[in-house]
């Protein structure tokens, strides 16, 4: 290991997390806080804490150059940017390697290739990843209507230059698309200056399935198993488990391989995430992203491969080799994790920040908690809401979902309104116990049903 | 739960403990009957028939952590050691505006900023705080005379560290 001294430049649950596999490896934890993070978890683990900046992010943990500065003032060689903030900004990665300090992460350009989202999709193709099925511009209703039958109903129709949903809609029929072309394409040109018009295939059961990968930075790339984020509220994962459990095996070992395929033509190094729409009635996977950088969820791919993999950044990170081969790294049983937010979901999920009187997070067999709280935490309302992590594993799914129903029924948080009524309601849903879902469940589904309850 | 009735004294701990950790001037907080306001200014003035907390008895420019005589609700299961315990009596710190590398001159050789037993203003520059190349000019934030410098030059410094001890002007 080359890395002696280690900045963690991130807050909440995952700076604990990095400060704690730093110092199993025996390197030296610095932790760089906020003012409000003074008495925070990973501030009373570290070797040493250093206050950075006030409690507004973008005069602490959003200022590439503080962060660098202190990592260099305070004798660090590496520095760990967790996930959030500047984890995935190309210009904290270049400054760290202009200074010598070991960024714990993708290289800076690999960041900036895949962070732009039309040069990610140009280098999916090329790698021969499967993007959604579309098409060029669209020139009438006519010509949509031909493309739709080879494509398949429903499409999803949208403007060349727009953005926020104008010029865009759902046709179902040949009908729909005679009726509503003229019109988006007329919006799109009063919106954007321009009226061209595309189309895609319109995923209507879709799963969020995710690979995550390793990279050693020379072309050696390995998967520890996907990842099925189906229960989202407006984009934000609520569920995570491992592996996708209504997933084929033969379209898993497809998604493997196309995942793989995307991180070894860019040589990547370090942890990332190469992310999927799962089209369920077609039984195939589109390409939607990359994520450079460690995720919140990467717990429940370390329940199912046993694998440390902030430990394993670390290493990576030291210049030690990637020496697994594929088959070292089988996937055993199944994990689930849930985020506990400090939000109401009572009241449109508003943040309700305040300090923690009781914090009882389950324990036992199976039952893995990663958070920063304790008793008489005070958590801060300037940043995100997530207060833990709740990951249980178990033999199989339908003995996972008990576990998880059993440790959410002995969670206890005393002093503020947590999301946890809603977490427990959506583990005792039959769609989800029979694992029924798709990403648009939790909005359409499972919200609604958690409303009625409260009445 | 939309109560105003049952505001518990822990609550109002929450509310003094984000007001310290925030740097807002002042906060307002009205619920049904209960009313709060805090102010980092001494002579501020609640709304209505609100009574004034005022928290911090120094100007906001030199600290946001409470002094000694901090109010009392803010006691008990806040840890943290405020910076400014060992400030003495009459004296004001000036203080890091974030963390950096500290200079009393603006270019090596050139006579510091300012000299212990100087007279200074509000916008008097005092030193520098450098952070990676850039060199912020940190301005006293009071009138009085320079009574100690109390870190070495080219030293880093926290957020919030005391810097140099002035006396205030009457």
């Amino acid at each position: 290991m080359s890395i002696s001294r280690v900045l963690s430049v991130n807050r909440g649950e995952i700076a604990a997390r990095v400060v704690k596999a730093a110092q199993a490896l025996g390197i030296e934890a610095v932790q760089a806080v906020s003012q409000a993070d003074r008495e925070s978890m990973a501030a009373q683990l570290a070797d040493r804490t250093v206050v950075i900046g006030p409690a507004p992010s973008r005069l602490s943990y959003l200022d590439p150059k503080l962060l660098v500065h202190t990592a260099l003032a305070t004798g660090c060689d590496a520095l760990h940017p967790g996930y959030g903030f500047l984890s995935e900004r190309a210009a904290l990665a270049s400054l760290c390697a202009e200074h010598g300090i070991t960024f714990i992460g993708p290289r800076p350009e690999t960041i900036a290739a895949l962070g732009d989202k039309l040069e990610a999709k140009a280098l999916a193709r090329a790698a021969g990843v499967p993007l959604v099925p579309g098409t060029d511009r669209i020139a009438d209703a006519a010509a949509a209507q031909a493309a739709a039958e080879t494509l398949g109903y429903p499409v999803l129709m949208k403007a060349s230059a727009g953005g926020g949903g104008r010029g865009m809609f759902i046709a179902r029929s040949a009908a729909d698309l005679a009726a509503g072309f003229d019109k988006a394409s007329n919006e799109a040109r009063e919106a954007f200056g321009d009226g061209t018009m595309y189309m895609e295939r319109y995923v209507e059961n879709a799963r969020h399935v995710e690979v995550q990968v390793f990279g050693d930075g020379k072309g050696h790339v390995l998967h520890f198993g996907e990842r099925d984020c189906s229960i989202q509220r407006r984009y934000q994962k609520v569920f995570e488990e491992s592996p996708c459990a209504a997933m084929p095996q033969a379209l898993r070992e497809e998604l493997h391989r196309a995942a793989l395929s995307l991180v070894a033509s860019v040589k990547y190094q370090n942890a990332g995430t190469v992310e999927f729409l799962y089209d369920v009635n077609r039984q195939e996977i589109y390409f939607i992203e990359v994520n450079a950088r460690i995720q919140v969820e990467h717990p429940v791919s370390e329940q199912v491969t046993g694998f440390d993999l902030i430990q394993l950044q670390f290493r990576v990170a030291g210049g030690e080799p990637l020496h697994y081969t594929q088959d070292q790294i089988p996937v055993r049983g199944h994990a689930i994790e849930c985020r506990l937010n400090a939000e109401d979901p009572y009241q449109d999920f508003r943040p309700s920040p305040g300090r923690i009187t009781r914090w009882q997070p389950p324990r036992g067999a199976g039952v893995r908690v990663d958070s920063h709280c304790y008793d008489g935490y005070l958590v801060p309302p300037f940043y995100d809401s997530m207060i833990g992590k709740l990951i249980v594993t178990a033999a199989t799914r339908a003995e996972c979902v008990e576990r998880l129903q059993a440790a959410l029924a002995r969670t206890e948080i005393d002093g503020l309104t947590t999301n946890l009524p809603l977490l427990r309601h959506i583990a005792q849903q039959p769609d989800f116990i029979d694992n029924q879902l798709n990403t648009r469940w939790l909005e359409t589904t499972g919200l609604p049903a958690f409303g009625a309850k409260q009445e | 739960m939309s109560a105003g009735s049952n505001i518990k004294p822990q609550d109002v701990e929450g509310l003094i403990e984000l007001f310290k950790a925030s740097n807002w001037d002042e906060m307002h907080v009205q619920v049904g009957e209960f009313e709060l306001f805090l102010s980092n200014d001494p002579k501020a003035v609640g709304p209505g028939k609100a009574v004034a907390v005022a928290a911090p008895a120094a100007p906001l420019a030199v600290s946001v952590a409470a002094p000694a005589g901090a109010p009392a609700a803010a006691s008990a299961s806040t840890a943290h050691a405020p910076v400014t315990a060992a400030i003495p009596d009459g004296l004001v710190a000036i203080r890091a505006p974030n963390l950096g590398t500290f200079y009393r001159a603006p270019k090596p050789g050139a006579p510091p900023y300012v000299e212990v037993g100087q007279t200074i203003s509000e916008d008097t520059e005092v030193c520098l705080i450098e952070v990676m190349k850039l060199f912020a000019p940190v301005a006293a934030g009071l009138r009085g005379v320079v009574r100690e410098v109390l870190v070495k030059d080219g030293q880093m410094v926290e957020f919030d560290a005391p810097l140099i001890l002035v006396e205030p002007a009457k």
